[in-house]
């Protein structure tokens, strides 16, 4: 468990770029806008915005951040795992990680950990911080707009609170749900190294099209595979009608969201996915095995 | 060929029938040895003579045929758990560059259960190589400075170095024997090392394996080298007479006859010139030309 841990905060040191000093910088650029504004009085708001209160203008923006932090994770876990499972080969370093008392396996299975705590922990974080940056526009907001009214502290926290929490779930549900994929350019990334990234479409391109070429016209339209895949790549909170939660009169409630959330997960698929995304990381760490080192 | 009846107690390394092949080429054909504890051996031979791949197999870093047994266990099946009792050095230049010095100690800590960073950093004394520096800013001297006090900072029954001092200048190589023979070597280890520059480390071998084209042709204690070969530099009127004995090898220095004998005693040798006992280079060259040493 101990090298476990210290696989995982190697894989940390090794990419920390794309998910501490990247978010730090878009961090940093958004909070020297805000100022910015601030300090020179540039703040302009519609006096129409849609929203009845403050405090709904903050959950909306705070759940907008959450999305747009999501799509940044999930799109920097993709290229994060095409790189990290050939980052050895590539560095010249698999002969050394090869002299240490960890299997292949361990190897990978703590690239894919890391994929799957430390770096959305970070992005998690991140999503965090720019709650503030959200709750300080809002109070600008609801300044220029006196109609919005200016809820306490403790509503704003509370609000926060249940949104971070909704945010978390779903964020760890997406990972899991997302498992398989990351998985798949990973083990790509094994054998194929940088090529894994075009690989990853193209092979499943392949196969739908070797599908529709064999069984013309018999299955729906553009064959069982590439529908399957078309499905298997949507998520469930697409499904929650989260566009009536935020414009409504009450206040964002996990408790209320969270088990609705879940109901839309195909926990069946999820299961399985997870199971083939263990069975692609095992195959990678056999192949990784079994190749001369360098 | 072999003189294999060095010690009664288990070989640190054995190999009966050790073949390789990559593709349809034989690269090792069957291979048979030995090496007991507490030796120090040299494994010799030309660019792709089959020197990396036995160690890769022994290493467990290659599939093979045959039996292999390093420390009692199956390398190729069991690397992981025999790298708590193996250390190797590859290749110099395989130390992740993305870490600091410290970074480095702090997760082999962790990652290694017979790591000792104290040792590390106690070696690394008295070097440029600095805690706080980032592996990528070093030299190549200073990294197999490193590499080096990694490797010793393990307290491994087995070290094997292939090419440890590839690339490095006269001062680094030395350097780096002096320190592994004087603050690493004890009773209790057995150190299998390979290197073009033979006359570098003859000074520390106990024992030496040449390998040429895949097969073992000399597998002999350095005390057995010198008392079976024989180098003597022939005056010109002896040339004739000298030749009769059978020469193993035979070449012309600034006008100067020298010629290496395997097995003829040095008394008979001595009428023809000054008999000395050949450097491994020589050996190493003379052998190279001719069948197997009997």
């Amino acid at each position: 468990m101990k090298s476990l841990v210290a696989l995982i905060k190697r894989e940390y040191l090794e990419h920390r770029g794309a998910f501490l000093y990247a978010p730090g910088v878009i961090l940093g650029i958004m909070t020297l806008v805000l100022v910015f504004g601030i300090a020179s009085n540039r703040f302009q708001m519609h006096q129409e915005i849609g929203v009845p209160s403050a405090l709904k203008f903050f959950e909306f923006g705070f759940l907008a951040v959450a999305a747009l932090w999501c799509m940044y994770l999930l799109a920097a876990l993709f290229f994060y795992y095409a790189d990290a499972f050939s980052a050895d080969r590539r560095n010249n370093a698999m002969l050394f990680w090869k002299s240490m008392p960890v299997t292949d396996f361990k190897v990978l299975a703590s690239k894919s950990l890391a994929g799957m705590t430390i770096f959305p922990a970070l992005i998690f974080v991140a999503y965090l911080i720019t709650g503030i940056l959200i709750y300080v526009v809002t109070m600008i907001t609801a300044m220029i707009l006196p109609r919005l009214g200016v809820p306490g502290v403790f509503e704003f926290l509370s609000s926060g609170f249940q949104i971070a929490l909704f945010t978390l779930v779903g964020l760890v549900m997406a990972l899991l749900w997302y498992a398989p994929f990351f998985a798949w350019v990973g083990a790509l990334s094994t054998v194929f190294r940088r090529w894994s990234i075009p690989l990853a479409f193209l092979i499943p391109g392949l196969i739908g099209l070797a599908e529709n070429l064999i069984f013309n016209d018999t299955g729906p339209r553009a064959g069982y595979f590439l529908n399957y895949l078309s499905e298997r790549m949507k998520f469930g909170a697409d499904n929650m009608e989260l566009e009536k939660v935020i414009f409504s009169d009450a206040s964002f409630n996990a408790a209320v969201m969270i088990p609705r959330f879940l109901s839309t997960i195909d926990w069946a698929q999820l299961v399985g996915g997870l199971i083939v995304a263990a069975l692609l990381v095992y195959a990678a760490s056999e192949y990784r095995r079994r190749t001369v080192a360098n | 060929m072999n003189d294999l009846a060095q010690t009664t107690a288990a070989p640190i390394v054995s190999a009966r029938g050790l073949r390789k092949h990559f593709g349809r080429t034989e690269i090792l054909h069957g291979l048979d040895f030995d090496i007991p504890a507490g030796r120090i051996y040299g494994l010799v031979g030309h660019n792709g003579a089959g020197k990396t791949t036995t160690l890769n197999a022994l290493l467990g870093l290659t599939s093979y045929e045959g039996t292999v047994r390093v420390l009692g266990e199956d390398p190729y099946q069991k690397r992981a758990s025999l790298m708590k009792n193996v250390a190797f050095i590859s290749d110099v230049a395989s130390l992740p560059r993305f870490l600091r010095v410290r970074e480095l100690f702090a997760l082999l800590t962790n990652i290694h259960p017979n790591f000792d960073q104290a040792k590390a950093r106690g070696f690394l004394e008295g070097t440029d190589v600095k805690m706080e520096a980032r592996i990528k800013n070093l030299s190549k001297g200073m990294i197999a400075q490193l590499h080096l006090a990694v490797v010793m900072a393990i307290d491994a029954k087995l070290l094997v170095l292939d090419e440890p001092t590839l690339g490095l200048d006269i001062t680094y190589r030395k350097r780096f024997y002096r320190r592994l023979l004087e603050d690493y070597m004890t009773e209790e280890r057995t150190l299998l090392i390979t290197t073009h520059q033979v006359d570098e480390i003859e000074f520390m071998l106990s024992d030496i394996m040449f390998i040429r084209d895949g097969e073992l042709i000399l597998h002999m204690q350095m005390e057995t080298v010198s008392s079976k070969f024989s180098q003597v530099l022939v005056r010109p009127d002896q040339v004739a007479a000298a030749t009769a004995l059978g020469p193993i090898y035979s070449e012309t220095r600034f006008g100067q006859t020298a010629m290496v004998f395997d097995g003829v005693d040095r008394d008979r040798l001595a009428q023809f010139g000054d008999v000395t006992t050949p450097t491994l280079s020589d050996l190493f060259v003379a052998l190279m030309q001719r069948g197997p040493a009997k």
